[in-house]
């Protein structure tokens, strides 16, 4: 077991390690820098002012080096300006240059500056996935137990009335993507082109207090989507189950069927399902990025966009670590209790 | 001064301007900017063409005290105010720093850090008389030092992307890059001299840009957002970019006026216009930034008040003169320029482009907004002509890529544009290009559009997007004549000698095919009622101590 979770933080980081490095090679690339230049400096700045500002800022080094410094294995970045001002790649905010580390890079735990916030990556990322577990939690607790429902219901009796109409549900709703019916949300529920007006079309007040009024229509958009995916799988393990010898054997026992489905059938059934779920969470971490934006929650997802579309290479490569450890974590979760549910899997 | 007149400290010019006004020749905005700017107070200014000051007061109401607002507005991340891009970094710390001059929304300028100013008869001599009983939140008195030391940060062109060294050329040593010894002196605590080695008119409107903000003496070159140290009423409480950002009411701070509201908020909601009105339906703001094409009538039919203001903002589509295309430099040829302005009809471009919303402009990027405009033949679209022209210069096969940003007016005016030289027999592909690499390679395009923003005097668009080798000339326009008349322009304080220049400007203009300048736009916001002084700026400037809400 042990060595199990060791081989796997060991995948991990290698994985990490290549994404990063392939993030970093993307936004290090002489455009990217130009434009990054642009946005820090003056949007209609000269090629020559574009040249000197990267070169002040640290941005003219090969990129290898760069790399070396943001991973920590190599020191830091200063340069002297002409009148004695000391700057460099460790040199902010507080940290004088006196007192700055040689290195500092993740390895030292300094996951650096964000160029578009002006603030610590580190804290960024802290409030915006603060932001996004909670769109997430409530995601999950409305996803969850409704899809497992609806999939045990259509899967207890196959090809029954209430499985085609719940199987019809499930297959409309996955196959509209978020984009599409948040907009229909919006329109429906809370704009005065159709009158309703029960919700807020804008979650940006939820930032600061979840209310049923302006979560509901965000929840609702991400939730319909995964809901019907993973209610299709459980009816499809609820009816395989459900055709088992040993569920015949019950019925013919005389035990009833409420409690065949309960007691016996639903445990074994939920197998696959946990799997699934379990890869919800990377799903949702990267589904957010539309209904964020739609909605206006600054979570995660909106920090991702603003971060690819201002070429923050810093806030880039730490959405990147965060994203692998999320899709790994939650697979090594899902591995695990997989033992649990099912003792015929034993761990290599 | 010589130039004002010892009883009543009226510029000369001002009066002759006034003249001109009752006589019908120049409107009332025309007027107000151009009296203004030699130094005579809106009031003064008002009384000089019989109007009573009531009307010079009725642009803003006084909004009862208290109260929070919410705005919405893209906050951005702050960088040093002379490298300022966007309107939005000054507004959004409007209530922490403050400018020397402000321009009107009738067009006046009028003191804010400054209470007055004097000019002389040729416009060589600046005197600025600094507001008394000013201070910094930070406990400092305002005085002549820090106003010497911002203009020596403005003239300062080795910073990059200080847009202020090109407004302030008049002031700047051309060899160092620095502010002239001399150009700023200290009169005395109170006061402080410009003096200019050649007349220049536009001082004054440069600056009331809002790059131009006053920062703290010892902290020009600084980012505000590192320290909200400023003149003004409110504090910053909280600045998340792409966020949103609150101003409070600074209990510590003596401000030398009145402020009205409590707390402003500034609430970030990206770049889609169908996401601001998700947020006013729902109540999460109380007023827009900017309502664009269709959004105009959509906030209007949501209840929401609107308000208008014709300015000189506009859409430029030029082609690089000096721009290479596969070896060769298409738009070097004065026939092909031509011909494509005279493939187009400006009005549909108006029309399909901006929905109507402004005034057909002429190709020329001087309008009847400006005081100085000469009055040309109206431009009349030929494409048989254009289509003659490009035949004389072998072009007519020639396939033109015609680029744009992708938003929604510039798109679709350029989309339009390519649309009508089709109809003409020429050919065009288009490419649209995202916004966030758009600004790269602006300048160096070989056919594209460009919005430029409004500035009071067409002498400074002029200046800054067609004289030789400028940052910003994106046509790679090189004219002799045009550089020395628009010289010339630019050293007349009267505007009626000065139109003679500009009549030969804007002819030069036409006849080169410099651009296909469409239209002007007016711009739109919307305010939900109760939102006292909330109107558009023609600058797009939001000054927070002016709002309030009503009881």
């Amino acid at each position: 077991m042990a060595f199990f979770i060791l081989r796997r933080v060991g995948v991990m980081l290698l994985t990490s390690l290549c994404l990063t490095f392939i993030v970093f090679f993307l936004t290090n690339l002489e455009p990217n820098l130009e434009k990054l230049a642009k946005t820090q400096g003056n949007a209609r700045m000269t090629d020559a002012e574009v040249t000197s500002w990267l070169d002040r800022n640290g941005y003219a080094q090969p990129m290898v080096l760069r790399y070396g410094e943001w991973l920590g294995v190599l020191p830091g970045w200063t340069r002297e300006a002409e009148d004695g001002t000391v700057t460099g790649r460790c040199i902010h905010g507080t940290v004088t240059a006196e007192t700055a580390p040689r290195f500092c890079g993740i390895l030292q735990l300094d996951f650096g500056q964000s160029t578009v916030f002006r603030e610590e990556v580190s804290s960024i990322i802290g409030t915006r996935l603060g932001l996004t577990g909670i769109l997430m939690f409530w995601v999950m607790v409305v996803m969850v137990p409704s899809a497992l429902i609806i999939g045990v219901l259509a899967g207890m009796r196959e090809g029954s009335r209430t499985d085609r109409a719940l199987s019809t549900f499930s297959i409309a709703t996955t196959a509209t993507p978020e984009y599409v019916s948040g907009v229909i949300f919006i329109t429906v529920f809370a704009s005065s082109a159709v009158g309703l007006k029960w919700f807020k079309g804008s979650a940006a007040s939820a930032m600061d207090g979840v209310t049923f009024e302006n979560f509901t229509l965000p929840v609702l958009t991400m939730a319909l989507y995964g809901m019907g995916y993973i209610a299709r799988m459980t009816r499809a393990s609820m009816a395989e189950v459900m055709t088992a010898q040993y569920i015949r054997t019950a019925r013919l026992k005389g035990v009833s069927f409420p409690n065949i489905v309960v007691k016996h059938a639903l445990r074994n059934a939920l197998i696959a399902p946990f799997t699934v779920i379990m890869l919800q969470f990377p799903w949702l971490l990267t589904g957010v990025v539309i209904v964020e934006t739609l909605f206006n929650y600054k979570g995660f997802g909106w920090t991702l966009v603003q971060a690819a579309s201002n070429n923050d290479i810093e806030l880039l490569l730490s959405c990147s670590v965060v994203a692998v450890f999320v899709v790994l974590v939650t697979q090594l979760i899902s591995d695990i209790g997989y033992v649990y549910l099912n003792p015929r899997i034993r761990m290599a | 001064m010589s130039s004002t007149n010892p009883g009543t400290g009226i510029h000369h010019a001002a009066r002759m301007f006034a003249t001109e006004h009752l006589a019908g020749q120049m409107s009332r905005r025309e007027f107000l900017s151009r009296a203004t700017a030699l130094g005579v107070t809106s009031a003064a200014a008002y009384g000089l063409i019989g109007a009573t000051p009531v009307q010079a007061q009725s642009e803003r109401v006084v909004p009862p005290m208290g109260g929070t607002l919410r705005i919405e507005m893209q906050v951005l991340a702050q960088k040093d105010p002379r490298t300022y891009d966007f309107t939005q970094l000054y507004n959004a710390l409007s209530g922490v720093l403050e400018p020397l001059v402000e321009v009107r929304r009738d067009g006046s300028f009028a003191g804010l850090l400054l209470e007055s100013w004097e000019v002389n008869d040729d416009a060589t001599e600046y005197v600025l008389n600094l507001r008394p009983n000013v201070a910094w939140n930070n406990g400092d008195a305002f005085t002549a030092e820090d106003v010497v030391a911002n203009f020596a940060g403005w003239c300062d062109s080795s910073v990059e992307g200080n847009s202020m060294a090109s407004r302030l050329a008049a002031l700047t040593d051309e060899t160092t890059g620095k502010i002239r010894d001399g150009a700023a002196t200290i009169v005395d605590p109170l006061t402080v001299k410009l003096t200019l080695l050649t007349s220049d008119i536009t001082i004054i409107p440069s600056i009331t840009e809002y790059p131009a903000v006053v920062q703290h003496r010892d902290l020009i070159g600084t980012v505000p957002s590192d320290h909200f140290v400023g003149t003004g009423a409110y504090r910053m409480a909280e600045y998340v970019v792409g966020v949103g950002a609150v101003l409070e009411k600074n209990p510590d701070h003596p401000y030398w006026r009145d402020a009205y509201l409590d707390r402003i908020e500034f609430v970030d909601l990206g770049t889609d216009p169908a996401a601001v009105v998700a947020a006013a339906e729902a109540e999460d703001i109380d007023m827009n930034y900017d309502s664009v094409g269709e959004f105009v009538e959509i906030f209007t039919a949501i209840g929401w008040e609107p308000s208008e203001i014709a300015t000189s903002s506009t859409v430029v589509i030029r082609t690089n003169q000096e721009a290479e295309v596969d070896g060769v430099k298409p738009y070097a040829d004065v026939r092909v320029r031509r011909a494509l302005a005279l493939a187009v009809d400006n009005s549909v471009l108006l029309e399909l482009g901006y929905a109507g919303l402004g005034i057909v402009a002429n190709n020329q990027h001087v309008g009847p907004m400006h005081p100085e405009h000469a009055e040309l033949p109206p431009f009349e679209p030929n494409p048989e002509e254009a289509r003659r022209l490009l035949e004389e210069a072998g072009m007519l096969d020639y396939e033109h890529e015609l680029i744009s940003i992708d938003d929604d007016y510039r798109r679709n005016t350029t989309d339009a544009m390519a649309a009508q030289l089709r109809d003409a027999g020429i050919k065009v592909t288009r490419k649209i290009i995202p916004g966030t690499t758009f600004w790269n390679d602006w300048t160096k395009y070989p056919f594209s559009s460009t919005n430029w923003n409004g500035r009071p005097l067409a002498v400074q668009l002029l200046a800054l997007a067609y004289r030789t080798g400028e940052a910003w000339n994106e046509t790679a326009f090189s004219n002799a004549e045009f550089d020395e008349t628009l010289a010339k322009a630019m050293a007349i304080a009267d505007h009626d000698k000065r139109r003679e220049h500009m009549r030969r400007l804007q002819e030069i203009m036409i006849e080169e095919g410099v651009v296909v300048q469409p239209y002007w736009r007016s711009l739109y916001r919307h305010v939900r009622p109760g939102v006292l002084n909330g109107e558009r700026h023609q600058g797009d400037i939001v000054n927070v101590h002016y709002l309030g809400l009503a009881e």
